[in-house]
């Protein structure tokens, strides 16, 4: 049987008025984005072959996606346990044969359905720049997929924040910091976690060409992995390449390590590895809500 | 049906309820009466599994409580005090969403619905939007919501607060109904003369103690007992006469409070019984106090519910 959490949720949440202006809103700023960096790319006075153009609009078009889903997300789901709090319906829903995890999987489950029908109503703005033959469909889907990905934690974390707080203003605040702080904590050991020996065998060329995927992929801290912007970042190269002046620097001390050893892993596998730490993070915040719920209303 | 067993639960310092022992048989409407503040509300939600009691037992038709919760909210419908209503969904839509929240089948879901609406007279309210009913159908619609599962036991927390005289008596006849419909009705109010017309028993709780548990009849009976005497003087019969009967009285050894209300009417409140009454009586006529009427007063439920809540 279909979950009555979100079945019911996603049927209040498509009569209401705001969700048709977000995904209008969406929309429109996708739509708008794709034809302005066309626009701009396109001219014939910007000396830039079609190719790279459409792999800027690409960038540009996902980096943008990417940001919305992240500022969505929060807001989307802070109401979601604690919105059932000041309603006074969360103790209706307790004293039911649904409990806490089926509570909280329906309510992420629909927030993320939201969500993947935000990618859809922007998915032909970005099928625009198939135009150009930069990047292919394929390339394409696995940028969605992604994005799809990033936008499950980014719900589950939301959920986590609102299951953790009493309203549901505290609770978009908490599930922002959230977001905040699982970037910064994945981010840090790139300035930190590696050694000048590591990056003098890192910026010997020979021996990073030596160097094989599985070697490389041993020395990155696991924690980049997870980094959604980083995430972001590889995808991007590892489709349209727009990293390459970047690895081709020398002697920048350790600070550009991680990037060489995420290069050596190869982009669309990094991308890939942060989808499947993503999609572990919001599948493992889902139980640890319900716990915290059962915990806080002893059901 | 419902067996509680010395319940006590308390929330830091305060205890909020102690030691309540409590039998209610199948079928039975009682009455859970208290000011605000005397446990009524905290007895209601650990019977249906939000809160967990400090010590004691609570069994709902032989299911624990606390050890078996998933098998007592099966027999449990519990209305909160409060609507707990969604906006953006249409009555008949509000209550197959509980009943598929109780993992009801599609068809069992539709006749529930449909049955339950029209139970609470809401039939021609069936797609309206939730937040486009009045104070009473919300309050209904919650009724319903609380027995779309089925449940053997009701639990109905103030049901009929903040109701106009319209909306009280509906809900009271849907009551009666679902008496006739043989389920048990534990209904909670600070009201005792509201209850007292369509329960068959009743629980008084004060400061989370059991003051009194019976039927209606019962509590009267106790109450008019401790009513005080009115002894009425025949009429001009002069100051003095009724200064000795006030002097009379007073040496009663079992007076608790006399009062003079009217000039030659007095009020007095005796500790003991008939014996006690029967004895001031005699001493007034051995007195030759030309006495004309002597009754107690009559109670109503109002003041047996402040005279027992020690609020009076």
């Amino acid at each position: 049987m279909l979950n009555p959490i979100l079945a019911f949720s996603a049927t209040r949440r498509m009569r209401s008025f705001r969700t048709l202006l977000i995904a209008g809103a969406y929309t429109l700023v996708m739509l708008a984005a794709a034809v302005l960096t066309m626009f701009v790319l396109f001219r014939e006075e910007v000396p830039m072959s079609q190719l790279s153009s459409g792999v800027r609009c690409y960038s540009i078009l996902m980096v943008l996606q990417f940001f919305l889903l992240v500022l969505i997300a929060p807001a989307m789901t802070s109401g979601a346990v604690a919105g059932e709090r000041e309603r006074q319906t969360l103790d209706l829903l307790l004293v039911t044969e649904t409990r806490a995890f089926r509570l909280i999987t329906g309510k992420v489950a629909e927030s993320l359905a939201v969500l993947a029908l935000l990618l859809v109503c922007g998915f032909p703005a970005v099928c625009l720049t198939l135009l150009s033959g930069a990047v292919t469909l394929t390339q394409l889907l696995i940028g969605e997929l992604f994005l799809l990905a990033i936008a499950f934690a980014a719900v589950s974390l939301g959920v986590l924040a609102s299951t953790l707080c009493r309203s549901t203003v505290a609770s978009g605040v908490v599930a922002y910091l959230l977001l905040i702080l699982v970037a910064v904590i994945t981010t840090v050991p790139l300035f930190f976690a590696f050694t000048d020996e590591m990056a003098a065998v890192v910026y010997d060329p020979a021996a990073l060409a030596r160097m094989s995927t599985g070697k490389a992929l041993s020395m990155v801290f696991p924690t980049l992995l997870a980094n959604p912007f980083l995430g972001l970042l590889f995808l991007l190269h590892g489709q349209t390449g727009i990293l390459s002046s970047l690895m081709e620097y020398r002697d920048t001390g350790r600070l550009l390590c991680g990037f060489m050893l995420l290069n050596r892993v190869g982009g669309e596998t990094v991308a890939l590895i942060c989808t499947a730490c993503m999609t572990a993070l919001g599948a493992l915040l889902m139980p640890l809500s319900a716990l915290i719920l059962r915990k806080k209303t002893g059901c | 049906m419902l067996k509680l067993c010395e319940l006590s639960k308390s929330y830091g310092q305060v205890q909020a309820l102690d030691a309540l022992s409590l039998e209610i048989g199948e079928g039975q409407l009682h009455g859970f009466v208290g000011p605000n503040g005397a446990g009524k509300t905290t007895t209601m939600r650990i019977l249906a599994t939000l809160l967990k009691p400090t010590s004691g037992t609570a069994q709902v038709n032989g299911a624990d409580v606390v050890r078996s919760p998933a098998e007592a909210r099966k027999q449990i419908g519990w209305m909160p005090d409060f609507f707990g209503v969604y906006d953006s969904l249409k009555s008949w839509e509000y209550l197959d969403f509980y009943a598929r929240c109780h993992r009801l089948g599609t068809k069992e879901r539709k006749q529930m619905t449909d049955r339950l609406l029209a139970l609470v007279h809401l039939e021609d309210k069936r797609d309206a939007y939730v937040d486009s009913l009045s104070r009473g159908m919300k309050q209904r619609l919650c009724l319903a919501r609380a027995l779309i599962h089925d449940p053997k036991l009701l639990l109905l927390d103030e049901p009929a607060s903040g109701m106009d005289p319209r909306a009280r008596a509906d809900m009271k006849s849907i009551l009666r109904t679902l008496r006739e419909m043989g389920k048990t009705v534990l209904i909670s109010s600070h009201i005792l003369p509201e209850l007292s017309e369509m329960c068959d028993s009743l629980t008084i709780l004060d400061h989370g103690h059991l003051v009194f548990s019976g039927s209606v009849a019962e509590l009267s009976d106790k109450m008019n007992g401790n009513a005080p005497l009115i002894i009425r003087l025949q009429e001009g019969c002069g100051g003095e006469t009724v200064e000795r009967a006030v002097a009379c009285l007073k040496e009663m050894p079992f007076l608790q409070e006399l009062l003079q209300e009217e000039p030659y009417c007095l009020k007095a409140r005796l500790e003991g019984g008939e014996e006690e009454t029967a004895r001031m009586l005699r001493e007034l006529i051995r007195q030759e106090i030309p006495v004309c009427d002597f009754h107690r007063a009559p109670m109503n439920l109002e003041k047996v519910f402040m005279e027992v809540t020690g609020d009076a």
